[in-house]
């Protein structure tokens, strides 16, 4: 088949407006293990949008959104939500919860849906913490945590474990500097290991510094998603 | 090609299949003025569906969730280390927070139930249905309606009230775009816990109130047993039958207690404040804890 080893593809994936206001266009995207797609779109709340119909989450008119060769909408309960365990995710939103300790959050993800000994998670944590710029890992209530901070855990969060695919939302302006590195390296470690990337992305200074890295670049407008050439 | 004859084909149907170009009202054999009528019944049947549907939701979620949780908690892959935290977590505070108002109310309650019923039937010659009368009163009835309003309002309102917010800030759907249902990582292991927590509350209660009852009535010399015989001729008063319903009351309040409080949370309205929230939730725990000891009045 054509579309085998796909990690993501959506074809002619049309969303739901009743559910979702996306715009009701056919959207179509594929890629592979290794891709780095990046998506420009200056509105986060339409880029959360898409980011929502590529984990799944919003319910489609026509066509469909397989990951991983699986189509979300054929899947029951307890398949879609084990799915999107294999998904790293980066949102704008706030997606924290106050029940648990920062600490708690970031491996909450890995210890629900891994039998990985607690330890080892907790050590990947603490070393990706390292990297991002923590001491270690944060304890404290994530409502107590500074925007930067909140940042620094939400790559370690998301590149956590081994996702299949990143869906990373644009966290650039909240993301100190001395992170955007070790950023930029979590995504290659992630692309070697055969994970797709959609980085959504508001300006193009953002992603400057991986363009020779990227080798699928769209630009999402109202209208739909669309090539962009001369990456 | 184009003009020329026209093709005979089907009539042109609209969406109901009726043909279209019939003045409207004007019915057309027995089927149009049957359509016709239902028609005009139509928003009115509406309106009845929507209400009821809307007064019996809630009832309807509770039972199929109920069903959910029981279906779930006996899958072994659903007890995920995450799971099991939350359901530790939730029974230290079920049994913990509610541990000293359990006390407090069954010590007052063994104060004036036990002491005024072994006075009264004493006073009036009946003084060996004493056992009797504690268990069917104090133990089968009292108990549980008591145990259910103080988890709801020391644990249920506070799980209303947790995943209530998290529901309004967009949290429980951040928790689904990583993969974790919230039944199964809340719902499923708080509803666990406050069923166990029930039957622990429920099983204090009943001992400390008897208890009580019997220090205060053999101090003011009204009992001259032994708290042994005491003890003895309560549980010689119990049939078979309140052997397996006083703690299966204990364990279904719990039960839908909590699961009432997680639903209610889980199912709040974009509009919903804590103003609304919390007087639903407590209006709502309140009717559970009282159907499930109604139900089992007529039951027995």
């Amino acid at each position: 088949m054509a579309n085998e080893g796909a990690i993501l593809e959506l074809r002619a994936a049309q969303p739901s407006f009743d559910e979702s206001g996306m715009a009701p266009v056919p959207i179509d995207l594929r890629l592979m293990p290794g891709d780095c797609a990046v998506v420009e779109c200056r509105d986060s709340a339409r880029a959360t949008l898409f980011a929502d119909l590529c984990c799944g989450m919003i319910s489609l008119a026509s066509g469909n959104v397989r990951f991983m060769g699986l189509d979300w909408a054929e899947l029951g309960d307890r398949q879609f939500y084990a799915l999107r365990g294999r998904i790293g995710r980066i949102t704008r939103r706030g997606s924290w919860l106050d029940l648990f300790g920062t600490h708690q959050n970031i491996i909450l993800q890995q210890l629900h849906h891994t039998t990985r000994p607690t330890a080892d998670v907790v050590a990947d944590a603490m070393a990706l913490g390292l990297a991002f710029g923590f001491p270690g890992l944060p304890v404290t209530s994530p409502g107590h945590l500074s925007a930067a901070d909140l940042a620094r855990a939400a790559c370690v969060r998301a590149f956590l474990g081994r996702p299949d695919l990143l869906v990373l939302e644009d966290i650039s302006d909240v993301l100190p500097a001395d992170a955007a590195v070790a950023f930029l390296e979590a995504i290659t470690a992630a692309r070697d290991r055969g994970a797709a990337v959609i980085w959504f992305v508001r300006h193009a200074a953002t992603w400057a510094d991986y363009r020779s890295a990227v080798n699928v670049h769209l630009r999402l407008l109202d209208e739909g998603l669309f090539p962009v050439r001369g990456v | 090609m184009t003009g020329g004859t026209v093709a005979p084909g089907p009539p042109d149907l609209s969406e109901d299949g009726s043909p279209e170009g019939l003045p409207e009202g004007l019915p057309d054999g027995p089927s149009g003025w049957l359509k016709a009528r239902l028609a005009r019944i139509r928003p009115a049947l509406a309106w009845i569906g929507r209400l009821t549907r809307h007064q019996v939701r809630f009832v309807l979620v509770l039972i199929g969730s109920a069903w959910g949780v029981v279906r779930e908690s006996m899958r072994p892959n659903s007890w995920r280390r995450t799971v099991r935290e939350e359901f530790r977590l939730c029974l230290r505070q079920v049994v913990g927070g509610g541990f000293l108002s359990t006390i407090v109310t069954a010590t007052l309650a063994g104060l004036m139930v036990v002491s005024q019923a072994v006075y009264w039937l004493g006073f009036a010659g009946m003084a060996q249905m004493t056992g009797s009368i504690l268990v069917s009163v104090l133990v089968r009835e009292i108990s549980p309606v008591l145990v259910g309003i103080i988890l709801l309002g020391r644990s249920g309102m506070l799980v209303l009230t947790e995943i209530g917010m998290l529901t309004l800030g967009g949290q429980i759907r951040a928790l689904q775009a990583q993969g974790m249902d919230p039944f199964l990582l809340l719902v499923l292991p708080r509803t666990c816990a406050f069923m166990v927590g029930g039957f622990t509350l429920g099983i204090l209660f009943a001992t400390n109130a008897l208890l009580m009852g019997f220090i205060i009535t053999h101090a003011s010399g009204v009992i001259t047993t032994s708290v042994w015989t005491f003890f003895a001729n309560v549980l010689a008063a119990m049939s078979s039958w309140d052997f397996l319903v006083i703690p299966l009351k204990f364990i279904l309040v719990g039960f839908f207690v909590g699961l009432g409080a997680c639903m209610t949370g889980l199912l709040v309205d974009a509009d919903d404040t804590i103003a609304t929230l919390m007087p639903r939730g407590f209006a709502r725990g309140i009717m559970t804890v009282m159907v499930v000891n109604i139900l089992f009045i007529l039951g027995g």
